[in-house]
């Protein structure tokens, strides 16, 4: 624990003074709140909710994308707004409005192209991978907004901290600690607990808020009094698999995380070597064939 | 089957378990499982069998978490529903590994041929997180959870003392709190008994989870004011709601904290309270906002992180947050809650007791905390300005608090007389009706722009 390292904040009058542009998390978009507001009807209505997320034409375009992506593996194609909603269900329509919603919401989201790019592959091979494993556990467009938000707070002390860089550079070539206790060592905090605050405030799943904030803590995968729920263990192995395939198949390994956890998700998976192996061909051939 | 004879492996001393009720018929009659008697016979082929082979045979002896209270609450025909879809759910998890046997009320084994440690772990995991999925019963969902004891069989092993082991291991795992499992062999030492839950609180724990997922939980604010009329701080107090009903927070709170659902609850308002601060600092008030923090989440090793990662999210200085912290709280520091609490000062943040004064207040504590704000109790308040006595401790108690460098603040002013015995006694602030009630953030702001101070 760090909690002598303290942040050297602008003094209180100061920053009144220089008025300083307040940088706040993404907050959550209001068509969620609409949606699921019509979700809690008695009997949910399809067609406002289609017609909510028309209104916005990127948003509808996304969804229809997202229900007939390959990664899903639907046989029918949607082409209208509500085939889409009628193929995903309302939940999982929430959810996508969340992941597509999600990028657009930090500003100067450019200039991190590098990280959504590599965020979006791990959250479409996440997806794939959950329908792939027999008798997975967890829905494909589940471990697929799993992916995308996983690592969501690195955006967020990226844009805070110049010096975050260094951090994030040194946790991911780190092979002893875990990557958030090298975090840890530079900042009072980490990406996880930032990540999970910010899904706690989008009402994404507990489920899905405690996979966040846990995602590198090799403990609570590993150990059942961990009190971390059996869902949120999977949701974090399917990613990290999902990472560790990426970086086999576009060789650019550039952590040390599968060193630390990739016994721990393989058990949780129950695959083995020559599984990983066959998973790496498919994967591959996938990402060649797909545009995210 | 019902007059076979009591198997000798149910001899195990059961002190600190809930009592288990034996019911004929319990099981939905569609589930397939052997009885009780069968399951002997068949644990006794299946050993045989995986002695002749030499594999190791598997045993998981699963026990329902809490069925007393589900039946209790929902009577025999929940408990029986309970029961049924639990088996339901097992036969889906281990379907095509193994015979499931049902031993009678709210018990299963499950015998796994060809299945070492590895195997039976995962055939665990798989049943625990099948079995965990939210159900309903009456309307109020639940989530059931099972324990689970794992004995491997050994080299010349009888079927009893396999079973005995499975069903040690169980025990154990309800001693650690249920919804897990323990390998027989690896048995941690006695430890706390499973919590007990009755209706209420189930359905509140259900609400709970319910509230973080659907947005029902809300901060409302009361202000905190300085004679001259500033806004010295605001409290942050949670409201919680399910399907739009309003839970008091005397109902809530109590069973967040056994659950341990506190900690996600209060790194929520953590973030909540922060952004809050940050947005009356736009608005130009340098208002401090006071959020409540339990003992639970001042022990949970994340509880500095979250902290310190509400700040930066609402990029707030840390001296505009105040934790408040309960009495019983401060009365009770274990080094952990300490280290946390100075730590959290150290940081910038302030610290202010709350209810300062009544219950098993100790004076010797207050130079344990490096705390900040002394609020005293509303018990103190609601008597004046007619209860001399009252009015000396406040008097008496504002200057010890003043004289540890602590800002006073008395709670539950209701009337303008109040308001000025308090002044009198030196208070350096008052919170209660006689201000405002708790607001939305929103509200909040017009109030404070309804005022001539910033």
């Amino acid at each position: 624990m760090t909690a002598d390292k303290v942040i050297d904040w602008p003094p209180v009058e100061g920053v009144l003074a220089h008025s300083i542009k307040i940088v706040d998390i993404p907050p959550r978009p209001a068509i969620m709140d609409r949606i699921r507001a019509a979700m809690n009807e008695d009997i949910p209505n399809f067609n406002y909710v289609g017609q909510l997320i028309s209104a916005d034409v990127s948003l509808a375009a996304g969804l229809i994308k997202t229900a007939n992506s390959p990664y899903f593996g639907f046989r029918s194609r949607a082409r209208t707004i509500n085939e889409a909603l009628l193929m995903l269900g309302l939940d999982a329509t929430c959810r996508a409005v969340a992941a597509l919603c999600f990028r657009q919401s930090f500003p100067d989201s450019a200039r991190y192209e590098r990280f959504w790019d590599a965020s979006a592959r791990i959250a479409a091979l996440s997806g794939w991978l959950a329908g792939r494993l027999e008798k997975s556990k967890i829905r494909p467009d589940n471990a697929y907004t799993f992916g995308l938000f996983r690592d969501c707070g690195i955006i967020i002390l990226l844009c805070r901290f110049p010096d975050y860089a260094a951090s994030l550079a040194r946790a991911n070539q780190n092979a002893e600690l875990s990557f958030t206790s090298v975090e840890q060592l530079d900042f009072p905090t980490d990406h996880s607990v930032i990540g999970a605050l910010l899904a706690q405030n989008w009402w994404l799943s507990d489920e899905m808020c405690q996979a966040i904030r846990y995602h590198h803590d090799r403990h609570a995968i590993d150990m059942f009094d961990s009190g971390l729920a059996m869902g949120s263990r999977y949701l974090i192995a399917l990613s990290q698999t999902a990472e560790y395939l990426l970086q086999q198949v576009s060789g650019a390994s550039q952590t040390r995380e599968w060193e630390k956890l990739g016994s721990s998700c393989l058990r949780l998976l129950n695959l083995d070597a020559d599984d990983l192996t066959e998973l790496c061909v498919e994967a591959g051939a996938l990402l060649k064939t797909v545009d995210y | 089957m019902t007059d076979c004879p009591k198997p000798p492996w149910k001899a195990i001393d059961r002190s600190g378990c809930a009592p288990i009720e034996i019911r004929t018929a319990a099981v939905d009659p569609g589930s397939g499982f052997l009885k009780r008697c069968d399951g002997l016979n068949a644990a006794t082929r299946l050993l045989a069998e995986a002695s002749r082979l030499s594999t190791p045979l598997a045993a998981l002896w699963l026990d329902v978490d809490r069925f007393r209270q589900v039946n209790d609450s929902f009577g025999h025909a929940g408990g029986d529903r309970l029961i049924a879809c639990i088996a339901g759910r097992i036969r889906q998890a281990v379907s095509g590994l193994g015979e499931c046997l049902h031993m009678g009320s709210d018990e299963f084994v499950i015998l796994i041929p060809d299945a070492g440690g590895s195997s039976a772990e995962q055939a665990a995991r798989k049943l625990l997180l099948e079995i965990e999925q939210p159900m309903a019963i009456d309307d109020i969902m639940i989530r059931p959870s099972v324990s689970i004891g794992i004995a491997i069989s050994l080299a010349d092993d009888d079927p009893i003392g396999l079973l005995e082991r499975a069903d040690r291991a169980m025990i154990d795992a309800k001693r650690q709190g249920g919804n897990r499992f323990v390998i027989s062999g690896y048995e941690a030492l006695p430890g706390r008994i499973g919590v007990a839950l009755a209706r209420e609180e189930l359905a509140i724990e259900s609400a709970l989870y319910s509230a973080l997922e659907n947005g029902e939980l809300r901060l409302n604010y009361q202000p905190i004011v300085r004679p001259d009329g500033r806004v010295e701080a605001v409290e942050a107090l949670m409201r919680c709601a399910a399907q739009g009903v309003q839970i008091p927070p005397d109902k809530f709170i109590p069973v967040a904290e056994k659950t341990g659902l506190i900690v996600r609850l209060g790194e929520w308002s953590l973030l909540q309270g922060t952004r809050c601060a940050a947005r009356l600092r736009e608005q130009g008030y340098t208002t401090k906002v006071a959020i409540n923090v339990s003992r639970v989440q001042l022990l949970s090793p994340g509880f500095l992180p979250a902290l310190h990662g509400a700040l930066i999210c609402a990029n707030v200085p840390p001296e505009l947050i105040e934790l408040e912290l309960t009495e019983s709280l401060v009365m009770d520091l274990s080094p952990t809650v300490q280290a946390n609490l100075r730590s959290a000062r150290q940081a910038g943040v302030g610290l202010a007791i709350d209810d300062f004064g009544t219950g098993y207040s100790s004076l010797a504590s207050l130079k344990d905390i490096p705390a900040t704000k002394l609020k005293f109790d509303r018990a103190f308040i609601s008597v004046l300005p007619a209860d001399r006595q009252a009015l000396a401790i406040v008097k008496a108690m504002t200057q010890l608090g003043r004289e540890l460098g602590m800002i006073v603040v008395a709670e539950g002013v209701e009337t303008h007389e109040q308001l000025i015995a308090c002044e009198v006694a030196g208070t350096d602030a008052t919170q209660g009706f006689f201000h405002a009630r708790p607001m939305s953030e929103d509200d909040l702001i017009l109030w404070m722009k309804g005022r001539s101070f910033k």
